[in-house]
């Protein structure tokens, strides 16, 4: 089986779990060391996964909602001590509120990175793989619907462009015609996704889909590398969670700005984080040095 | 030995590039120990021992963790607290907190400190009284012999029984406190539409929009040669001497049953009625006066249900604007006056347009927020005694009344204006 690095070679519930730690970390920790950590991490594993795919992800995805949600919560939330001026509707705009604006577009698009990382390393086999057993029925409809949304716009521009072909473009034309043949293709599709419905329950019925006693094939294993790592996260997590928990990660935005910085303890926690979300590059880094290492040996 | 030399620069490049992860790291994080001041950590209750001496540990402990505590006492049925913040306390010494209440009645309470010198630290003494006092306010007055002198004014809260909040300057001798409510010129209103109603009943309606005119000020005349005793009343009388009428404000006769457009109750006899922000005319030539205030004593009252984080936005007094003259043009509304006043002191307030009340909605002042301190608590505002019930944007000022802010622990219940929310 072919894989795009190292980390997503490892056991599904290596790369899910993984996932689900930094999700949550991401989302919990507010303070702006961790979000920059987080946002660091993201884009470098992001780069590592997309190569040259990154810029324009940035550009399309992340800044515009990064601006959108640094502009906006100043636009709408107007507490914090230091007022820097009057919005035209007489509240202030204030400092923590900008302040707090950027953290938040910092967390989302360090979010937006990694569930980008999260759809290449997991894909749908794995997750099949994973709640397979425990919700059939769930994560079968999960990975079809999630499917059937690109299908749907492949078969849509398909429709359209064979429209266009026999001269009922929507591109021009009076208002009327145009509503006319969108509405026609909009029946075309209602048509073609029902029949494709029909068509997988068929497929899938002569596949034995339902037997009893039917097993899935699959060569995922727990080998020892994978025992290391859950080990390696469960330490690191249990270790953030207890220094989040005990207010080493205190930081609060509203109504001014407090925090801790420089303490041992919080050091010691925000370089467990590092470590945490530099994982699956270190890990890929790691081989790629022993497969040089073995090549210098020959 | 090709092979070696590469091994090595391989070894020596990740050394190398670990080094420096180290050191970005920490030039990173060493910059400072913590943003911020410290933050305030609120320490409970502490009962005062019976000789009444609190330790200067116990002050100086409080001053280190800038904590807030509160001290609590009995002395004949009468409960009483200290509110101390440890970021008053300058020099800590021994102090004797206690109180002792020597009369208490209906209409007059007396207290002596039983410490021998000042404290040097302001702080704030609430006494809970076991009935409730239908004042506005207190007066504290210091009694020396017989004579009075009149020190603050004590804020009352409580919702059964009432709590008397006032910051202690000087905390030797001994005190009385009265209730006080003062007579407005609003109070007078009712009398003139009274007796007019009593007059002439056919003639009303026609009579009623010229209530402010020259037939209240003869009333008001009346009034003034009625000899008021208190030298208190006095200084109130001459808000009411000045109060005239501005704008196309009308005096509610309190016989509408139904509600209005805007979901008010009928507004009670005597009260002026909403003027809706789009029929108000201001006229930036004519100047008036008003007194206006912006407190939050009743949490001190109720530290333990405070938000996180918002322990420090309390002033230790309780008082966010003491109470002061301020200017408005004709035709302005509470909320316009409001938001001048905060923003000339700098005093963050957050509101928001609410158009089923068409009215602003005071959300929070001083970053004290509506909820903050329990579920029922927020921003009320009290003109001349009355808490109006609708919008501060639909309260249209008139020269000479005085305008209080004043946060709710418990849906005005506390602070005397559970009118305003309806039944």
């Amino acid at each position: 089986m072919e894989h795009i690095d190292s980390f997503s070679s490892y056991h599904p519930i290596v790369n899910f779990a993984y996932f689900l730690l930094v999700f949550a970390f991401s989302m919990c920790f507010m303070h702006p060391l961790c979000l920059l950590i987080s946002f660091v991490s993201a884009l470098n594993y992001y780069y590592y996964l997309h190569k040259e795919k990154t810029a324009q992800f940035l550009m399309k995805a992340v800044a515009p909602m990064m601006l959108l949600t640094a502009v906006i919560n100043p636009a709408f939330n107007h507490q914090g001590k230091i007022i820097l001026y009057y919005l035209p509707s007489g509240n202030p705009f204030t400092l923590e509120s900008v302040v707090y604006g950027m953290a938040a577009a910092m967390m989302l698009s360090a979010v937006l990175l990694w569930f980008g990382c999260y759809s290449s390393v997991m894909t749908s086999d794995k997750f099949v793989y994973l709640f397979g057993r425990i919700v059939p029925a769930l994560s079968l409809v999960l990975s079809m619907g999630l499917r059937f949304i690109p299908r749907f716009m492949e078969q849509f521009h398909q429709v359209k462009e064979a429209q266009a072909g026999i001269r009922k473009d929507t591109s021009s034309g009076s208002i009327r015609d145009r509503m006319k043949i969108a509405f026609a293709c909009f029946s075309i599709m209602v048509t073609w996704s029902l029949e494709n419905a029909i068509e997988t329950a068929d497929s899938m019925k002569c596949r034995g889909y339902g037997l009893q006693k039917r097993t899935a094939f699959s060569i995922y294993q727990i080998r020892k590398r994978d025992k290391e790592v859950l080990l390696w996260m469960g330490i690191c997590s249990t270790y953030l969670l207890y220094g989040s928990l005990s207010g080493g990660l205190f930081w609060r935005y509203f109504p001014s700005i407090r925090g801790t910085f420089a303490e041992g303890f919080t050091i010691s926690i925000l370089l467990t984080y590092t470590a945490l979300c530099f994982t699956p590059v270190w890990l890929d880094k790691r081989e790629d040095r022993r497969w040089k290492l073995s090549r210098l040996k020959i | 030995m090709d092979r070696k030399m590469k091994e090595n620069i391989f070894r020596i490049r990740r050394r190398m590039r670990r080094i420096c992860l180290c050191v970005l790291i920490l030039l990173c994080l060493t910059g400072c120990g913590s943003v911020g001041e410290k933050e305030r950590v609120l320490q409970g209750r502490m009962e005062i021992p019976e000789d009444g001496i609190i330790s200067k540990d116990i002050f100086r402990q409080l001053q280190e963790e800038n904590g807030v505590i509160t001290f609590t006492g009995i002395s004949n049925d009468v409960a009483y607290e200290w509110t101390v913040f440890g970021s008053d306390l300058e020099a800590c010494k021994d102090c004797n907190l206690a109180i002792s209440v020597e009369k208490k009645d209906a209409q007059k309470i007396v207290f002596e400190h039983l410490s021998e010198e000042n404290y040097g630290f302001p702080a704030v003494l609430s006494i809970y009284l076991n009935e409730l006092w239908n004042a506005e306010s207190a007066v504290v007055a210091q009694l020396n012999g017989t004579e009075e002198t009149a020190v603050c004014t004590a804020s009352i809260t409580g919702s059964e029984n009432s709590i008397l909040n006032f910051p202690v300057e000087s905390s030797v001798g001994k005190y009385v406190i009265t209730p006080l409510s003062p007579a407005y010129a609003s109070d007078e209103e009712i009398i003139s539409t009274g007796e007019k109603e009593a007059e002439a009943s056919k003639q009303e309606d026609a009579e009623k929009n010229s209530t402010n005119g020259s037939s209240a000020k003869d009333k008001q005349k009346e009034i003034e040669t009625d000899s008021y005793l208190s030298s208190i009343e006095n200084t109130t009388k001459e808000i009411v001497s000045s109060a005239e009428s501005t704008g196309n404000r009308t005096v509610s006769d309190g016989k509408k049953v139904v509600q209005d457009e805007y979901l008010t109750d009928p507004i009670p006899e005597g009260k002026p009625m909403p003027v809706e922000p789009d029929e108000r005319q201001v006229d930036k030539e004519k100047e008036y006066t008003c007194t206006f205030s912006i407190e939050c004593s009743s949490i001190l009252n109720h530290l333990e249900d405070l938000a996180e984080g918002k322990l420090d936005e309390v002033p230790s007094g309780g008082t966010i604007l003491k109470a002061q003259t301020v200017t408005f043009h004709e035709g302005e509304s509470v909320y316009d006056v409001l938001q001048r006043v905060c923003r000339e002191n700098g005093i963050q307030m957050e509101a928001s347009w609410t158009p089923i009340y068409n009215s602003a909605y005071v959300e929070g002042i001083h970053n004290l927020y509506e909820f903050d301190c329990g579920s029922g608590s927020g921003w009320m505002y009290r003109v001349n005694g009355w808490y109006p019930n609708y919008g501060c944007s639909r309260y249209q000022l008139e020269s000479g009344e005085v305008v209080e802010w004043r946060y709710t622990c418990n849906l005005g219940k506390d602070i005397g204006g559970s009118n305003a929310l309806g039944n």
